[in-house]
């Protein structure tokens, strides 16, 4: 197993800690950090299998597509976390509130 | 050669396996503060890696805006939460509600267990060598208008995607500014440290991010580099209590914000009158056009990033004509 | 003219108009319902510029920057497409002049930059031809939808807008790794060039598996409808109908091309489609059944779109053996369900306006107070039951006829048993609306405009039911069913 691939492998063991804490944390400051990690999970493997050219230099096209993803995780970060604490300070907790009448 | 091979292999392994730990750490970690600074940690370990895979840009990119600028909205969020729900977020969680029990993280455990599993199989089943768009890369670069790679393809071949995320951090402040506002008026002066620190650093950084997008064309670097350092700088600003003066928050700073993303879609639109397709750059012309997109885009991306860190749309304090 | 009609590049104008507008609605916020106004007009315009000249010149193909792909990222439109962007443009315009009236000054100036940036990314969305460029749509699409939701403050909007953004998250990172493995598997985001290379492989089934879990939870299909209610019913009522009518169409669109082009070699075994039409059965009937436990008006329509969805997923079994007609329907069932949705929550915001509340048993006589919105609502109505005549009649017809000559009778039940539950809710509000509460209330005047763009939202589902000749004939520019090829 070359390097590409054991890095690609962490990836995947990155987005799947990431999907893990997801789920099972209630509160939303960790959700927002869990979903972080499964977003660099993801950019580890678009990177570490563009560097499967042999001697040549690493395909650039999934660089770029990775930088995107960084920007776009900020952005949505940003906002996510605004949100929750807009949502603490009416309910007094960074929880996503209980499902009411239903 | 074999000791350079095995050093490699033992770097890579603990880099690796550094990355898995510290991940499982901070998600794991009961002090919600001690699991925002290992995620910031782990932001870093992520740009070695880049670098170890060949990746400078993109390690570039990750320090900065991964690492820095995210870990930054992490911790100014967890202070303005520790002002909300009281101080007791600082201590472990030891209440029932917050223990994740264990009939609820066994069944999410193995489902994940068998996805990772398969995903794993996945990836190794993929040919060892395969040259992606590498070569098509290499054979337009020199009709593209610089020489490094990702930039050619993030302000050329794919640069409507630059486009439309530069839209997407845009939308990203409109979102947080809907939300609610921030006065601007003084906090409390800061403190000796901060403001020397402060005095020293932002010139230069604005420095650092001019070389940036300068260099961006031909070596690692580039706008959205450049434009998370100046965003830094913007950061390390509003930390020491700095805030623009009231009459520029108004359609100045708006401006400033939108220059990026509007003069992209200007120069969109006058290549398409021009040259018959939508962001198709005149070779001969595509350098200095893609220098001043980057540049634009620069200043927009570096205001967006310091307003983000701000968290509300910034409104005349009491007491302000 | 006629030359600058055909030669323009529409679809261009599509995307550039509305991120032209929301940038200078947010730099001249006085000015912005004028200016929201116009850009939504100018898209209405362009999309008709784009259905001339795909008439005249078939398929639509821009490639961006001048590469092509795979270099490139290029934009293309089909009979599908157009149809999907023809409801966005009308659907849109309506819900502009009814927001133009609902919104104050102060949330005019919040909500208008980024409905304009969401009209953006969904026509950018509809328009793409590259996967990953539709990962960077959906997420232009999702942080605008997230904070339109969170327009309406207080803890429901807010609380329904974070879970919306959590499942909107979660759905584009497993739609990313999707893609990450499709173009490390095949050199290309391309969706016509991977519909050429594809191959099974365990690749793509995991991609398929990736890309359609992150799909489906967007679409809000059962079970991973959890987040559509709480968001859809605490939103402001435009945007409520914004995001029933049309975002969730957006990640349905995606899937069904994905399913059309990219994944069709794995179609020949069962298992997927089956699964598909299992999910879409329970889907109709839990969301009809949630529907009519409601007691409030916006959940009760939330719960409508989910059960609404499992329709088109109903298709899925149906069109192994006979395409056409099957997809057809499904088409037909997306543009009637976004104009009927979209009438029923603008017509449960003239409710809410008029009374202050949106309680279903304290609906006080509605109908001779608000008889427009009333008949909005019930001819709305007609068209989620699936009644003559429609274009839910016409959707749900061909289905049924479909499932009849395969002899599904599973899924003809089904069907049958949604409609009947559909008209159950539907008639559980229309009794409400005709009598009177025990609580009187003050009533607010409700301004024209607002009663009239609900009105003909539902006429235009109801006119559908007129048009099918010609709507399913555009369906077929540049064949997006792939009906024309020989499958082996």
């Amino acid at each position: 197993m070359s390097a590409p691939f054991f890095y690609a492998l962490v990836g995947i063991g990155l987005f799947s800690l990431g999907l893990y804490g997801l789920i099972v944390h209630a509160h939303l400051l960790r959700k927002i950090l869990a979903l972080n990690i499964m977003g660099s999970g993801i950019f580890l493997v678009l990177v570490a299998l563009a560097k499967r050219t042999g001697e040549a230099p690493p395909d650039a096209v999934p660089h770029a597509m990775v930088i995107t993803g960084v920007v776009v995780a900020v952005s949505a970060t940003a906002l996510a976390l605004t949100l929750m604490l807009k949502l603490t300070a009416e309910t007094g907790r960074a929880e996503l509130p209980e499902k009411g009448r239903e | 050669m074999e000791a350079l091979t095995l050093l490699e292999w033992g770097f890579d392994g603990l880099l690796g396996l550094g990355l898995l730990w510290l991940a499982w750490r901070a998600l794991t970690c009961p002090e919600l503060f001690k699991a925002i600074v290992l995620f910031i940690a782990f932001g870093l370990l992520m740009a070695l890696a880049w670098v170890r895979l060949d990746a400078p840009d993109v390690a570039l990119a990750e320090a900065a805006i991964g690492a820095g600028l995210t870990g930054a909205l992490l911790l100014a969020a967890f202070a303005k939460l520790s002002l909300v729900t009281g101080h007791e977020e600082l201590k472990p969680a030891r209440s029932e509600k917050n223990r994740i029990r264990f009939q609820h993280y066994w069944m999410p455990a193995t489902t994940l267990l068998l996805v990772t599993a398969g995903l794993f199989y996945v990836i190794l089943s993929l040919p060892p060598y395969a040259a992606g768009l590498s070569v098509e890369v290499a054979s337009n670069l020199d009709t593209s208008g610089v020489s490094n790679p990702v930039t050619a393809v993030l302000l050329n071949f794919r640069g409507y995607d630059t486009l439309l995320e530069m839209v997407v951090l845009l939308l990203a402040l409109l979102g947080v500014w809907s939300l609610g506002d921030t006065t601007i008026h003084r906090e409390a002066a800061p403190g000796l440290v901060l403001d020397t620190l402060a005095r020293v650093l932002v010139p230069l950084l604005i420095l650092v991010a001019a070389y940036l997008l300068w260099v961006g064309a031909h070596a690692p670097g580039g706008a959205f580099q450049a434009g998370a350092v100046l965003g830094a700088a913007g950061v390390l600003l509003l930390l020491s209590s700095w805030r623009p003066h009231a009459d520029l928050i108004a359609w100045p700073l708006r401006l400033m914000l939108v220059l990026g993303p509007a003069i992209f879609v200007i120069m969109a639109v006058l290549l398409y009158l021009t040259k018959g397709q939508l962001l198709e750059f005149p070779p001969a012309q595509a350098g200095i056009l893609i220098l001043i997109l980057e540049a634009v885009a620069t200043v927009s991306i570096g205001i967006t990033l310091a307003a983000l860190f701000l968290g509300g749309r910034p409104r005349r304090g009491k007491g302000q004509a | 003219m006629e030359t600058v009609v055909t030669e323009f590049s529409w679809g261009i104008a599509l995307i550039l108009l509305p991120l032209a507008g929301g940038m200078i609605c947010f730099l001249w916020p006085r000015r912005t319902q004028i200016l929201g106004l116009v850009t939504v007009f100018a898209v209405a315009l362009s999309v008709g510029g784009l259905a001339w000249q795909m008439l005249d010149k078939g398929v639509y193909r821009h490639a961006v920057g001048g590469w092509g792909a795979p270099l490139g990222i290029d934009l293309y439109a089909d009979g599908l497409s157009l149809l999907m962007l023809a409801t966005t443009a009308l659907v849109g315009f309506a819900i502009s002049v009814y927001s133009a009236a609902y919104f104050k000054q102060e949330d005019a100036i919040r909500f208008w930059p980024l409905w304009l940036f969401l009209l953006a990314a969904l026509n950018a969305l509809f328009l793409s031809g590259d996967i990953f460029n539709v990962y960077v749509t959906f997420e232009l699409m999702g942080l605008a939808a997230v904070s339109l939701v969170a327009l309406a403050g207080g803890r429901d909007a807010l609380g329904g807008a974070m879970r919306y953004l959590l499942a909107a998250l979660l759905g584009s990172l497993a739609y990313l790794l999707g893609v990450a493995l499709l173009y490390h598997g095949f050199g290309t985001v391309d969706i016509a060039l991977l519909s050429e290379r594809v191959e099974p492989s365990p690749v793509v089934w995991a991609a398929l598996g990736l890309m359609g879990a992150g799909l489906l939870l967007k679409t809000a299909v059962f079970p991973l409808h959890f987040w559509l209610p709480p968001a859809h019913a605490s939103a402001p009522a435009p945007v409520s109908a914004l995001l029933s009518a049309l975002v969730v169409k957006a990640s349905f669109y995606i899937l069904l091309r994905l399913w059309l082009e990219v994944f069709e070699p794995l179609i020949s075994s069962e298992g997927v489609y089956t699964l598909l039409g299992l999910i879409g059965a329970m889907a109709v009937l839990w969301g009809s059944i949630q529907a009519l436990r409601q007691t409030r008006l916006k959940l009760l329509i939330a719960y409508s779109t989910v059960a609404q969805i499992g329709y088109l997923f109903l298709a899925f079994p149906l069109a192994v053996a006979v395409g056409s007609t099957a997809w057809s329907a499904v088409a037909y069932l997306a543009i009637s369900h976004a104009l009927a949705k979209a009438a029923m929550f603008l017509a449960a915001g003239n409710l809410v306006r008029f009374g202050g509340h949106d309680r279903i048993a304290d609906l006080d006589r509605v109908v001779q107070r608000l008889p427009l919105t009333a008949a909005a609502f019930a001819l709305a109505g007609v068209s989620i039951m699936g009644l003559p005549p429609s274009g839910g009649f016409i959707g749900k017809w061909l289905m049924l006829e479909v499932a009849l000559t395969q002899g599904r009778w599973d899924l003809v039940v089904v069907m049958l048993l949604g409609g009947l539950l559909a008209a159950a809710y539907v008639f559980k509000v229309l009794g409400y609306a005709f009598t009177q509460a025990e609580v009187a209330h003050e009533p607010k005047t409700v301004p024209a405009s607002m009663e009239w763009a609900a009105l003909l939202l539902a006429l235009a589902a109801v006119l559908m039911g007129f048009l099918a000749v010609p709507v399913l004939s555009l369906v077929d520019i540049g064949d997006p069913f792939g009906l024309s090829e020989v499958r082996p």
